[in-house]
């Protein structure tokens, strides 16, 4: 079953609606840096809150993702990473390093609106 | 010595697994106490005594034991004293039946440890033993007028193995005291150990006093994580002032603590590192990697709320309030 990317304005959000198998990991990777060129999004949402379990695998392939999509000009939050998995992955020592949090789909939304504004004001600073 | 019908809780070991009594423990008891095949030979000869003064020995027992106020409450019921009493018989004979093996350490772990959950006193335990061996010295010195030498080596004998029981006995019942203070003071420590405490919107204090070992570093994770998706909370302060020190074990844990907030969307500030712990830490070459620390509380908290957003103003001088009332 594939993972649907919705399209939200400037980003793109990946829902998970099922355990994933490593087939299913590797064309989400692949859908969302096309989709990601296609709309010319800023930023991806990938909603974890579903998944009770986390490989290391499923692990690598979002990291591989956030930098993949970085690499493309946007950001990847990924959210809804349950207690138990969060607790889990970090005795695994699977951090997702670098990679954006967020506890969900709505503190995603607002962490790369609020990124994105920072940047805008940045660059309006910087022109005046 | 059964006292009372109740049994000890399942368990899957047995007592004497539990407790490390192995056959060479058992054989180390008995080369203490000097008991050997020649003592089980004589208190196999006295099994014809020991059943014909069972009846009387143990009705003088209880007839003494009764005596006591604390012991009366033990038994509300005739029927019960009588179970008892039956159980009693048993285990008076079985000290003349001989094979004092592993099954024999069993069952007197057993009596032991049934006997320390109805909280018999340890005092009147021992009496009991006191009086067997010298109701049965009466009993032996009677059967045996010819041979002084020979009723003596047989009472040592009783003696030693009784004492064996004694041994066992009084072992359950320290075991068991062990375990339930050790049980007790887990149950204080998890109460005391982990207070996840909301402090403003978004952000959560979670002070650490005592040591953090990994069975605490995990159950506080796991508490703050709960506590982050329940508080919706971006920013943790987790204050370690009152941790005595931090080695690198105490650092990793600190690190994956900061770790799984983060993959839950929350950011993580340390506060509380002492001059000394930040001494140690740079001894032992300690790195608590990516992660924020400050001083003190104070700064914690004044950090976590410029991340949040927060400006907190003091808007009148503490002085102006109290004129005021």
């Amino acid at each position: 079953m594939d993972v649907p990317i919705l399209k939200q304005g400037d980003y793109l959000i990946a829902s998970i609606l099922g355990a994933l198998t490593d087939t299913a990991l590797t064309r989400l990777q692949e859908n969302l840096v096309r989709s990601v060129r296609q709309y010319r999004s800023k930023g991806v949402v990938i909603d974890v809150t579903v998944l009770d379990v986390m490989d290391s695998f499923a692990a690598r392939t979002l990291r591989a993702i956030t930098v993949m999509t970085r690499l493309l000009g946007a950001k990847v939050v990924i959210v809804g990473i349950q207690p138990e998995i969060a607790f889990s992955m970090v005795q695994l020592g699977l951090n997702l390093e670098g990679a954006l949090t967020a506890l969900d789909l709505e503190d995603g939304l607002a962490l790369l609106k609020a990124a994105d504004k920072k940047e805008q004001d940045g660059f309006r600073r910087h022109g005046r | 010595m059964p006292l009372s019908a109740t049994h000890p809780p399942e368990k899957f070991l047995t007592l004497a697994e539990m407790m490390n009594i192995s056959e060479q423990e058992l054989e180390r008891r008995k080369q203490i106490l000097q008991f050997g095949p020649e003592d089980e030979e004589r208190l196999l000869k006295l099994a014809p005594v020991s059943t014909r003064s069972a009846e009387a020995v143990i009705e003088a027992f209880y007839r003494h034991l009764l005596a006591f106020d604390e012991m009366r409450a033990f038994f509300p019921d005739p029927a019960l004293l009588a179970r008892v009493k039956a159980r009693q018989k048993e285990y008076f004979l079985r000290l003349t039946q001989g094979d004092y093996d592993l099954d024999y350490a069993e069952e007197r772990l057993k009596i032991g440890a049934v006997h320390e959950q109805i909280d018999l006193p340890v005092k009147h335990y021992l009496g009991m033993y006191n009086f067997y061996l010298r109701e049965l010295w009466r009993y032996i010195s009677e059967a045996d007028r010819g041979h002084p030498d020979e009723t003596l080596a047989t009472f040592f004998s009783l003696m030693k193995l009784t004492f064996l029981d004694i041994s066992l006995a009084i072992d359950t019942y320290i075991d068991s005291r062990e375990r339930t203070i050790k049980a007790l003071q887990q149950e204080v420590i998890q109460e005391l150990s982990t207070p996840v405490l909301p402090f403003r919107e978004g952000m959560l204090l979670l002070p650490i006093i005592g040591q953090i070992d990994s069975q605490r570093a995990r159950q506080l994770t796991e508490h703050l994580l709960l506590a982050i998706r329940a508080n919706r909370a971006k920013v943790i302060v987790i204050d370690i002032t009152g941790v005595a020190t931090v080695d690198s074990r105490v650092a990793n844990h600190l690190v994956q603590t900061v770790d799984a907030a983060r993959l839950m969307g929350a950011k993580v500030v340390i506060s509380g590192i002492s001059p000394e712990i930040a001494l140690t830490m740079v001894t032992l070459g300690i790195d608590l990697g990516p992660v924020y620390t400050v001083g003190d509380l104070q700064n914690g908290i004044e950090h976590a709320e410029r991340l949040l957003g927060y400006r907190v103003e003091k808007i009148a001088e503490t002085g102006d309030d109290e004129k005021e009332a």
